[in-house]
């Protein structure tokens, strides 16, 4: 053992030493409280919105997006990004910013107040709750893109072709 | 303010139910899409997302279905049970669903190099059977075309050991030839244009005079005169040989095609000689078809290799097999004595090769006959 490693190997023993002769509390494992779950939910949202961004650039730079079948994936990554967007907004506003705070008046009928921005974010926040508006669509165009794709006679042979 | 909370209780309810149903709709279709072609890695990614796409929609639609029905029934407690777990569970498979998306590019790209490679081998593999299948005629070709371009050699070894002996002989025949010729204009001077003797000389200058035609043909095939080049275009020569031809040979009824390549340039040839292959040609391909057969001359440029080719073909009756290596040879010939001196053929050859070209000879017997000059093409200034 040369002289340097000693030197290497002393100090590093210090070191702990000097640990185990000031003890403090381990905290080994960490507790996830209330508002993570909200907070893993929105990043999930943006996540979403990435991966079908991609997705949409993609099918356009392979000019996949000019063929039926694949044509219908693409606006089905449109619809479903925008509902992404919309409910990320709706969590945002009520369960983050709390700028929104809802109360159940009866079975039917809401009372929806914002702490800030007035009636316009309280209209904002209603419609943002119908978000099956966009996602519904971008299911139906999946549906129909793999429908298209599925029916075509020679659906393999036309992939083929794509190919450069 | 205070809304109605009818739209959005339906429109989660009703859209939770499409969602389910089109989600399993889609699994439905990339499953079959799948089934048509499972080796395709892009069907199963589109089936891979149909299915994440598919949990995720049942996950959040049973939970949003859920949360009305519990909400609906005043059973808020529960649900705020309920909520965590479906929460949870749908933060879980958006982001599954993300993150199978995400691989389209890599799945492409997979896909992408195992249709190339595929594609390569199964060019590979229907070459191989190709060939396999062609391996024979391949071979039997190849060995007809090596046996062809050894008689090829051997005839030009040949004729060029009659040429040189051919040469030699003329050469040696020339001089008493001349002094004979010679000698007899000197008698035929001294003698009466009637006499016996004046007749008989007459004939011996004739006779000579044939035998210097004939010495002279040696020598052509032989190569030792030189042609006298000059830039003309091979079009006219053919033309003026035809009108020739037409006027000598009683050719009415024979008839005559000729198709002429017009990118055809001026060539450096000796006009006289090609004149005269080509009249033997014709003439042989006149007598070969009788009165009424058919001949054609086509000519052809290839720019690139730069080689004029003249092609004389006739349906006559053509050239047996066992001849086709001799009719270059000189003398011989398969006309009757007195119709041929077998000459025409042997000293077309040599005017061909005296302009650095090839003639070559194909012959169905019974069908025809196709000469085929091939000429370089040189104009010139190039000379």
């Amino acid at each position: 053992m040369t002289l340097r490693a000693n030197i290497g190997f002393i100090s590093l023993a210090g070191a702990l030493l000097l640990l185990l002769a000031i003890p403090h509390p381990a905290m080994a494992i960490q507790p996830h409280g209330d508002p993570e779950g909200i907070v893993v939910h929105q990043f999930s949202h943006i996540f979403f919105i990435f991966s079908m961004a991609i997705l949409m650039y993609w099918l356009r730079s392979r000019q996949l997006s000019l063929q039926p079948g694949w044509r219908e994936i693409k606006y089905a990554a449109l619809f479903l990004s925008l509902w992404s967007v919309m409910a990320f907004i709706a969590h945002m506003l009520d369960e983050q910013l709390g700028w929104i705070v809802t109360r159940r008046i009866d079975t039917w009928t809401m009372q929806v107040d914002s702490t800030r921005g007035g009636a316009g974010l309280e209209w904002v926040y209603y419609i943002a709750k119908l978000d099956h508006l966009l996602c519904v669509p971008g299911l139906f165009f999946l549906y129909r893109g793999l429908t298209v794709l599925s029916s075509q006679k020679d659906a393999v042979r036309d992939m083929d072709r794509e190919v450069p | 303010m205070t809304v109605t909370w009818v739209p959005v209780i339906s429109v989660d309810v009703m859209g939770a139910v499409l969602m389910i149903v089109f989600s399993v709709l889609s699994v439905r279709h990339a499953w079959r899409l799948n089934r048509k072609d499972p080796d395709n890695l892009v069907w199963t990614y589109l089936l891979w997302v149909a299915f994440c796409l598919a949990g995720f929609a049942i996950s959040r639609s049973a939970g949003h279905i859920l949360k009305q029905v519990i909400l609906v029934s005043g059973l808020d407690p529960v649900w705020e049970n309920v909520r965590p777990v479906s929460g949870s569970l749908n933060t879980m498979l958006l982001i599954v669903v993300s993150s199978v998306t995400l691989f389209f590019n890599r799945a492409w790209h997979i896909y992408r190099e195992i249709f190339t490679e595929r594609k390569a081998l199964q060019e590979t593999q229907a070459e191989l059977i190709s060939l396999n299948q062609t391996l024979e005629n391949r071979v039997e070709e190849r060995s007809e075309a090596l046996l062809k371009h050894e008689k090829q050699m051997a005839q030009t070894d040949r004729l060029a050991s009659i040429g040189q002996l051919s040469s030699g002989i003329a050469h040696e025949i020339n001089n008493p030839l001349g002094v004979i010729q010679g000698y007899t204009q000197l008698l035929l001077r001294g003698e009466k244009p009637e006499s016996q003797k004046h007749q008989d000389l007459q004939v011996i200058l004739k006779h000579a005079r044939s035998c210097k035609a004939i010495v002279e043909d040696l020598l052509n095939f032989a190569r030792r005169s030189a042609p006298e080049k000059a830039e003309v275009n091979i079009h006219d020569v053919i033309k003026d040989v035809l009108v020739f031809i037409q006027r000598r040979a009683k050719m009415e009824k024979v008839q005559i095609e000729t198709h002429f390549d017009d990118r055809v340039i001026p060539m450096s040839m000796d006009e006289k000689k090609i004149k005269q292959v080509l009249v033997n040609l014709l003439m042989n391909a006149r007598h070969a078809v009788g009165e009424d057969g058919r001949i054609v001359i086509s000519t052809r440029y290839d720019v690139e290799a730069r080689r004029l080719r003249v092609t004389v073909a006739d349906n006559g009756y053509g050239i047996d097999e066992k001849n086709l290596d001799r009719i270059f040879d000189p003398f011989f010939t398969t006309k009757p004595t007195g119709e041929g001196t077998g000459l025409g053929l042997a000293v077309s050859y040599g005017i061909i090769k005296n302009h650095g070209g090839e003639i070559q000879v194909s012959s169905d017997p019974g069908k025809g006959s196709v000469f085929t000059l091939i000429l370089p093409v040189t104009a010139a200034k190039d000379l």
